[in-house]
């Protein structure tokens, strides 16, 4: 009787076995998930009680593309994109807007108020009212301008196309290459697999450039070497990840860092050894995908971020205790 | 003690996975700090040919020294040693591949696609292990399959299932081989391959189902011993069916049976066929009339088989890449907000026109239409030898392995109480 029973049992085993294999050979349907797929939703809709700041405000623009922010000398805002540049106000009211030949994928405003276009390859001084000053060489075919700082007397570009920042002085001469890898020096040299490639200059006087590749800041000097860097490539709130972050950067007045990332839309504040202080924005925030935030901060210390997809100019305001 | 080492080395086993499993658990991935540099990507050198040369050399020399074990020395526990080592060389190291088993699909595909070269590793451990089991019987099974070695281990409490259970659930296999034929030649699927039970334990790594698989194959094992070498082995069909014509095959006694019987039961696998006495021979008639049923029933059922394959070709093809392309592109989901699949998503990006797709599925299909005859006349052909075999008896007088499900694994042997001289 036991005999049989374990026999029995085993059949029903065996049988089961055989009906696993049918069910999963003939009748399992394709499966629309892509098991590959990095799972991002956990860190997107994840902890935002770090969150210090609101928006406050948004600035529409009217440009069909917009790629560059960045914060005139009278605290005017400044918006470059495809064919033309928008003067705001602080308050968001437009003061003016002027056409330009082609796209400005980034901009700056120098101390004596002339706007710096970058023209993917080459840059183009104008002045408030859209008069074209001046435009200096080409950096050559294969580059991608996408980030300039100046102080007045120098002027950086970053060029994601050849991996390299222009050191030119401020009539367009150019002095030096910098971040070009060198073991010698100890410069590791710029990964950039994607064109977000931003840079900026410290209150201390230095340059501080993003090697998205190595998800970190470099900070050099104007000749040229490199003093330190920073970064933690990680998934946490306190990294960096993906291919390329983070893809934009800009200095509150007390030498914070603030970043954007793509892929993980959001923005973020570090210290300046660093270390993360805080979220400005969460993913949640942004539409998904959304790249290119492009990062200000104006007189009043509001953090102005740029959104190529809602094509606002959004204001956040650290929170009030 | 062979069974207390047996259970000891399989509780070790289980105790690495559930280690491994309690480890994924416990520790989150890992964080790559400030100053990690990303190391190059490589690409990992083929396998170098001299290890899938020793693979070869090493399958020739076990095989060899099984073959001398069982039918030279007669050591049980030769054999049982031999597969241990198996088991670790071909499971463990080799984690399973290359194989003997799988080897059959490879061969398939070779016959059936001039474009796909059959590496040289995979056609001999197709050839070689029917070549040793023409002359000395199933010793591949004994103790150089890791898949039989890793039941073997398990094998504690083994049931007799009876002849006619036995020969029922031994038609199984037949149907195997034939499917995983039929989706090699088309280029379907290497279903041995997918369902191979122990590959995962052996490489730990495994999806849940295929764990859950093995671990229950396992279980059977304790009570219906080695039931995939018996039930499901595609590549034990083959076997089989050379070591029904062994030229030297394993035998209980070295001398003459002195009907003892104390061998009787000592086959975990049923595969000692006891002496058939003739108690009431057959008359002329009765035979001729049999024959003349057999004569009959064969060519009916393999052309019943045939029609009925014929008609399932249609289920038998959806599995096929290409159809389920194809029918994909006719039905698309009706729920808009379904995502589409990956196929259909990766037909649209290459650019194809649909009629491509639809010209492919079609020849496809009538590859299975004419597979599906072939598969269904096999298995006819299988139940028609089945059933012959049920009716005709086979008169002996010794108790004698079944050259046929013999995995002249020698323990019979050990229960013999004639000695070689």
């Amino acid at each position: 009787m036991k005999q049989k029973l374990i026999i029995i049992s085993a059949l029903v085993l065996l049988l089961a076995l055989l009906a696993f294999m049918v069910k999963d050979f003939f009748f399992s349907k394709p499966d629309s998930i892509n098991p590959y797929d990095l799972e991002l939703n956990t860190i997107r809709n994840g902890d935002t009680a770090l969150t210090s700041y609101s928006e406050t405000g948004q600035i529409k623009t009217s440009l069909d593309e917009i790629h560059g922010l960045a914060t005139g000398t009278s605290g005017e805002i400044l918006v470059s994109g495809k064919d033309g540049v928008e003067i705001f106000e602080a308050t968001g009211t437009l003061k003016n807007k002027f056409n330009i030949e082609g796209t400005a994928q980034c901009i700056a405003v120098s101390k004596n108020g002339s706007i710096l276009l970058g023209m993917t390859d080459h840059i183009e001084i104008w002045n408030n009212n859209g008069t074209k000053l001046s435009q200096w060489n080409s950096c050559g075919a294969d580059a991608v301008i996408t980030s300039i700082a100046t102080d007045g007397d120098n002027v950086f570009v970053a060029d994601a196309g050849q991996k390299v920042v222009y050191h030119f002085d401020k009539k367009g001469k150019l002095i030096s290459k910098i971040g070009q890898k060198d073991p010698a020096t100890g410069v590791p040299g710029f990964i950039i697999p994607s064109p977000y490639f931003d840079l900026g200059i410290s209150k201390d006087g230095n340059l501080w450039v993003v090697n998205p590749g190595r998800h970190s800041f470099e900070k050099y000097s104007f000749d040229g070497r490199l003093l330190s860097s920073w970064g933690i490539a990680s998934m946490a709130m306190e990294g960096f990840c993906g291919c390329c972050n983070p893809s934009n950067f800009a200095f509150l007045h007390d030498s914070l860092f603030v970043t954007s990332e793509k892929a993980i839309e959001r923005v973020k504040i570090y210290n300046p050894d660093g270390s993360f202080l805080c979220l400005v924005a969460a993913p949640a925030q942004f539409e998904e995908g959304t790249k290119g935030l492009d990062l200000a901060v104006d007189s009043d210390n509001r953090i102005l971020v740029l959104d190529p997809v809602k094509k606002y100019v959004r204001i956040f305001e650290l929170k009030k205790p | 003690m062979k069974k207390a080492l047996a259970l000891v080395l399989l509780v070790f086993l289980f105790a690495v996975q559930v280690m491994n499993s309690y480890g994924i658990q416990r520790f989150p991935k890992p964080e790559f700090e400030s100053g990690y540099v990303q190391p190059e990507t490589l690409m990992p050198d083929p396998r170098a040919e001299v290890l899938a040369i020793m693979d070869i050399a090493v399958l020739l020399v076990s095989l060899s020294v099984v073959s001398w074990l069982v039918l030279k020395k007669r050591s049980r526990n030769g054999v049982f040693w031999m597969s241990l080592f198996s088991l670790a060389y071909f499971g463990f190291y080799r984690e399973g591949c290359v194989c003997a088993i799988g080897s059959i699909q490879n061969v398939t595909l070779a016959l059936f696609d001039t474009s796909y070269i059959i590496p040289l590793s995979a056609l001999i451990f197709f050839v070689t292990p029917l070549v040793y089991t023409l002359f000395f019987g199933r010793t591949f099974c004994a103790g150089v399959c890791p898949f039989g070695a890793m039941q073997d281990l398990v094998a504690f409490r083994p049931q007799k299932l009876g002849s006619k259970l036995n020969a029922v659930l031994g038609v199984i296999p037949y149907l195997y081989l034939g499917l995983a034929v039929l989706y090699a030649a088309t280029g379907t699927d290497f279903i041995i391959c997918r369902y191979d039970p122990f590959v995962g334990i052996w490489r730990l790594n495994a999806s849940f189902g295929m764990f859950v698989f093995a671990g229950i194959l396992l279980i059977l094992g304790i009570f219906i011993a080695r039931p995939y070498c018996r039930f499901l082995c595609p590549y034990g069909v083959l076997l089989n069916w050379s070591s029904r014509f062994s030229r030297r095959h394993l035998t209980i006694t070295p001398s003459d049976c002195i009907q003892c019987r104390l061998c009787e039961n000592s086959c975990p696998y049923d595969a000692i066929d006891i002496p058939v006495t003739v108690k009431n021979p057959e008359d002329k008639r009765t035979m001729a009339r049999k024959l003349i049923f057999i004569i009959i029933l064969i060519p009916v059922l393999i052309f019943a088989g045939g029609w009925t394959g014929s008609r399932l070709y249609e289920s038998l093809a959806g599995v096929n890449a290409k159809v389920q392309l194809a029918k994909q592109i006719v039905s698309p989901p009706k729920d808009s907000n379904q995502p589409e699949t990956f196929e259909i998503q990766a037909f649209k990006s290459s650019g194809k026109q649909q009629s491509l797709a639809f010209a492919e599925a079609s020849a496809m299909l009538g590859k299975f239409y004419l597979g599906g005859w072939l598969l269904g006349g096999f298995m006819g052909l299988v139940f028609g030898g089945l059933i012959a075999g049920l009716m005709i008896t086979k008169h002996h007088t010794d108790y004698i392995p079944n050259k046929g499900t013999c995995f002249s694994c020698a323990r019979c042997i050990d229960y013999c109480p004639v000695k070689m001289p």
